[in-house]
This record gives structure tokens, sequence and C-alpha cells, in this order.
């Protein structure tokens, strides 16, 4: 290295995206996710999945309608939002946070019409045996189609395999896309990698299976009718998490075999970055919150109720930590002047600390929200009966 | 009913007259009013080409540009839109110094313009990249898509902001404010259409590099005598000590704020 040079005056280059950026990426990766695996069983038939189907369709509206609050605070200007829609229309092909304004309005949409279509015969129901304003409002979330004969029924069940089929492609979008949005940044040694929505992708099915294993136990156990785990269903999910852990890990191990020794001036950079972050992403990153999850989940610990929700705890987190690396680490990257920046959230603000723990807020809202107006309990239990003979 | 002849009619017609109030109001261009609307301020001189050539031979780190810039486009304390980084070479005695002013590439790919959200940020005919301050969000991805960080977020317009060739000046007939002051006259300034003007010639006469040409942004700032030694710093290590930096206390406030008591 240069140690002959030193540096006697630079400017520090203003970096621009903080705490809320990830905190995004992670919740629109983990709606992604959770919405995969409730199509497992709406289009892929996997009949195993269907009594979490319902559950994690919500979870992935929820996490997908909370998501965008991390970017309107990221904003330095968040009450021109409407400048987003009205204008820069000729870079769409270029830009690919334009490509967010269309997949963030069609893919809640989209959710939000299949949960309806499936809990259609639930509202129905309700409708009908409700009074006054609840009478009024489950009408309205039937989407005025009363009718419980076999051939609605029919169209419900081919418009909810429509609407998964579709929406299947679109998630996988919605968090491309922000893979997209690092990947396209070449000044950016870190980011640039046409890995990198595959790599956002992988992650991010590691941390919505990993939600769910948390989420899961808790509206079991506390609001479902039955009020008992499905104790199978956890270790099937432990096991989804460790065969989900497996394709992030060979992806990742793609990116850095393949930038670290054949990265052209990223080469040093890199090295550089890792040393620096080498206790972080090895031990933590890598081998508490992927190899770990990833051993319980293929080993008899899967069956231990207490273990899995850990193991969901802690490669949720490790996603997080991920994303983390990636969009603040990369930012730490020099480029105009010697030295890696450094970045500490602020604790108050805009950008900070309390803004994503608001955000978490407004998710758990959501979530409390939804799962008011959607029989998803009633919807799990006939699954049940029907399918496991109550058997949990 | 999809079939009803009545709502096919209304649907037909409701199209035509949202198509014809899309494509004639000014407001749904999906672009940029300002551009839209031919303000020569959007537009500049279509006939030029600006660029800059910075002569190292003559400068001699005095920071001159930094000041006059600063002044002339207001700029917040503790940001700059160009600056003179400087580097001590060698070991005692064999010591010397470097300098690398830098500025705005006002790049003929720029990479901050592709990515812009909004259109905020665009190229002028006269080549000039520019930002317009009512548009912008301040999403920053502008920042982050520029390889020379050029760009900051103005602590008192909370938007993007960068060098313009100081534009406003242009438009008047005046140089830049950093080429008007230069003490050793390093900075050139003109017309690269015009191949009388100054830079041409210097153009022409010299062998000139960019900065970073491997990212593609074909930078119209070209430097004489650039030891490549130097650019090199600017993807260089954590152990190059940055004296002015920890002076001023910069390392510890550096990322997360906008500097304070400006705004």
């Amino acid at each position: 290295m240069m140690e002959w040079m030193s540096t006697i005056a630079a400017i520090s280059p203003m970096r621009a995206w903080g705490i809320d950026v990830p905190n995004y990426f992670w919740f629109t990766g983990s709606s992604a996710a959770a919405f995969i695996i409730s199509s497992f069983a709406h289009v892929f038939g996997f009949k195993q999945f269907k009594p979490i189907a319902g559950f994690s369709l919500l979870l992935a509206f929820v996490l997908l309608v909370a998501a965008p609050f991390n970017l309107i605070d990221d904003l330095k200007q968040p009450g021109r939002l409407v400048n987003f829609f009205l204008y820069g229309w000729e870079n769409f092909g270029t830009s690919p946070m334009k490509w967010g304004v269309l997949l963030l309005i069609a893919y809640p949409v989209l959710i939000l019409v299949e949960a309806l279509i499936l809990y259609r015969p639930y509202f129905i129901k309700r409708m009908e045996e409700g009074r006054g304003f609840s009478r009024t409002f489950y009408r309205w979330l039937t989407l005025g189609r009363a009718s419980l004969d076999a051939q609605s029924l029919e169209k419900d069940h081919r418009l909810g395999f429509t609407l998964g089929a579709v929406g299947i492609p679109l998630a996988l979008c919605v968090h491309g896309y922000t893979g997209y949005i690092l990947g396209a940044v070449h000044a950016n040694t870190l980011w640039h990698t046409p890995l990198m929505p595959v790599l956002f992708l992988a992650s991010a099915m590691v941390s919505g299976t990993g939600l769910l294993l948390v989420l899961l136990p808790i509206f079991q156990r506390f609001f479902s009718l039955s009020q008992a785990i499905d104790r199978s269903m956890m270790a099937t999910l432990a096991k989804l998490l460790a065969w989900f852990i497996v394709i992030d890990l060979v992806v990742r191990a793609l990116w850095l075999s393949f930038a670290m020794p054949f990265g052209m001036q990223s080469r040093e950079l890199l090295y550089q970055f890792f040393s620096l972050h080498f206790n972080m992403v090895v031990y933590v990153e890598y081998g508490l919150c992927l190899i770990l999850p990833m051993i319980v989940g293929f080993s008899k610990l899967r069956h231990n109720l207490g273990i899995v929700i850990a193991t969901g705890v802690i490669s949720a987190v490790g996603v997080w930590l991920f994303r983390w690396n990636t969009v603040i680490g990369g930012q730490e990257i020099p480029r105009s002047m010697p030295g890696f920046t450094q970045y500490i959230p602020e604790i108050f603000g805009q950008n900070s600390i309390v803004s994503v723990a608001s955000n978490w807020g407004i998710f758990i809202a959501l979530l409390a929200l939804v799962a008011v107006i959607f029989p998803w309990d009633e919807e799990m239990e006939t699954h049940y009966q029907g399918v496991n003979n109550g058997s949990k | 009913m999809p079939n009803d002849p009545s709502r096919r009619r209304f649907l037909k017609q409701g199209g035509i007259a949202a198509l014809a109030g899309a494509t004639s109001a000014q407001a749904f261009s999906l672009k940029n009013p300002g551009r839209d609307a031919q303000d020569p301020r959007y537009i500049g001189d279509a006939k030029a080409h600006y660029a800059m050539v910075i002569d190292l031979r003559q400068c001699v780190g005095c920071q001159a540009c930094t000041a006059a810039c600063k002044v002339e486009n207001a700029v917040p304390k503790e940001q700059y839109r160009t600056f003179v980084s400087e580097f001590e070479i060698g070991t005692f005695p064999h010591v010397r110094k470097g300098y690398v002013p830098q500025l705005c590439n006002h790049c003929d790919n720029p990479s901050c313009v592709s990515v812009c959200p909004t259109g905020a940020t665009f190229k002028r005919k006269d080549g000039i990249v520019v930002v317009d301050s009512e548009i912008c969000w301040g999403c920053g991805y502008c920042l982050n898509a520029c390889p020379y960080d050029k760009r900051y977020f103005n602590a008192q317009t909370k938007v993007a902001d960068k060098c313009t060739f100081c534009a406003h000046r242009l438009q008047d007939g005046l140089l830049p404010s950093c080429v008007e002051t230069c003490v050793g006259g390093a900075r050139i300034f003109g017309d690269q259409n015009d191949p009388n003007s100054e830079v041409s010639k210097m153009l022409a006469t010299f062998p000139t590099s960019v900065l970073k040409p491997h990212q593609g942004n074909a930078p119209q700032v070209f430097y004489i005598s650039l030891d490549s030694r130097l650019e090199a710093v600017h993807e260089a290590t954590p152990m190059l000590d940055d004296v002015v930096r920890k002076e001023l206390g910069l390392l510890d406030k550096e990322w997360p704020k906008l500097p304070r008591g400006v705004s």
C-alpha cells in the first residue's frame, strides 16, 4: 500500500441513506417471502401449508403496507411525494426506484383482492349475522358477490389461483427491484453486481420464514380459536427455513467468490471492507444467524418449539443485519476521500432508531387491525378440522 | 354485462377524453415542467458543449476556488461544490505536495441523471448537469450514484445540490467563479464545440486524463498532468491520515447529519 502518501486535506462526502432503508428492504423482502409461502398452498397445491396460507397472505399484505413509510421518512422533502408520480418518467428504464411506484401499488392491491376472495365466505357469514354498520362493512368486503353456491365458490377458487400465480412474479419483482436499486449503482463497489436482486430474494425468504416462525406461534397460542400451536407446522417451517438458508448461502458464496478474487477495482476495497466488518459478518451474520438456524432446521432440534422460535428470531435478525451491512456498509466505502466513512444512526428524528421503531409500531398496529377484520382464525381452524382432524 | 354497448361506448369516449387531456396538459408531460416549457435556464446554450481543463502544473492548492465557489453560490457551512484535496507524497527529505481540485464532472453519461426518479436532475443541451431544486424530493439516489461524490444535500434547501459550472454567470457572459479566481490559471473553461476556445486548444495540445474512466461516465472535466497515484488515493485505505478532517472533528459527524446551525 502507499504508506509514503498521506492526506493533508480532503472533504467528507455526504452519504444519503440511513437506517430507514435497510428496514424498508427487510419489510418488502419478508412480505414477498410470506406471499410465496402462502402461494405454496394456493398455487402449488402443497396441502400441508393450507392452514397458514391465509395468515401468511395477510402478513404479506401488512408488511408491504407498512414498508413504504420507511421510504417517506428517508426523504429530505417528504412533502414532495407527488413529484415522484408526476415527473421523471423519462428515466423509467434506468431508475429502478421508479419501478417501485407501480410495484408498490399493484402488489398490495393484488394481495388485498386475493385475501378478500379467500375470506369471502366468512365475510358473507358475518354480513348475514351483522346489523347496521357491521353489515354494510362486511358487504363491502365481499366486493358485492354475496352468493355461496358451488359456481361462485368455484369462481373464487379459480380467481384465487390466478391471483396467486400472478402474484408470485409480482412478489419477486417487488423485492427484486430493491436489489436492482443497489445493483444498478456502478459507483458502489459492494452493490454493483447482477446478483444483488437474487441475493436479496434469497435472504428475503429466510427473513420471511423466520418472521412466520415468531408470529405464527404467538397468534395460534393467544388469538386462534383452539389456542394451540401447530408444532408439526413449526417443524416443517423450520426445515423450509433451512432449505432457504442453503439457497441463500449458495448465492452469497457465488457473489463473494466472484467479487473478491476476480473483481477489478473492487477487489482491494472489498478485502478491506470485509476485514473491517469481519467479526460481524463471519461470526454473527453467517455463523450465528445462518449456519446455526440451518443446523436446527435439518436436525431433530426443529421439533423443539422454544428452539425453533429462537431460530426464527435470529434468522430474521440476521437478514436485517445483512441488509444493514449491505446498504450502510456499501456507503462506508470511500470514493473521493481516503478512508471509510462512519455511520451511527440518530436516536430521535427523521431517519433514526425511533423512526424505525415507530415503523414497527405501525406494522404491529396494522397486523392487529387486519387480524381483527379478517377471520383468519376461523379459516385456519377449518383446515385443521378438515385435514389434520384436529390433531396438533 | 361486459358486452353492454352503452358501457363500451362510455369507456371508449372516456378513454379518448383522458388521452387527449393527458397529452395536452403540461402537468401530465411526466418529465419536468421547466424543460417542457423550454425555459432557457433548463436548456442552456444549445450550440455549446462546456468543459473544464484543470492544469495541475499550475495549481498551488490555495483553495481560492473553494472560497469563491462558496461565496458565489451561497454554499452552506461545511459543504462544498468544489474542493482541492491535498496530499503529501514521499518521505523526508524527498517530499512533495500533490493537489487534486475536484468538482462535478458534468459527465456526458451522468449516472446521477439516469437514476433520478423525479427527473429533477438532468443534463442541459450545453452539457451542464443541473438540479431543479423545486422538483427534487431528496431521495439521495443521485448522491449514491455519483462515482465522484460530488453531490450533497444542501442544508438550506434540503435537496440534492452540486456544481453548475456557475450556469447563472455563463448566462451573463461570465466565467465560473472558480475559474475567474484561480491565481495560477489552473482552471480553464470553455466551449468544446468552438475550436478557437481556450479549452479546445488545451485539449488539442496537451494529453489529458479524467478521474475514474472505468466508470464509463465520460467526465467533461479534464486534468493535465494528473498523477494516477493521487487518484488511487480516492479509493484508498483507512491507513491514510487526514489531518484536516481530524482537526475539524468531521470524522465524528460526517454521515447522518446535515451541518448544524445553517438551516
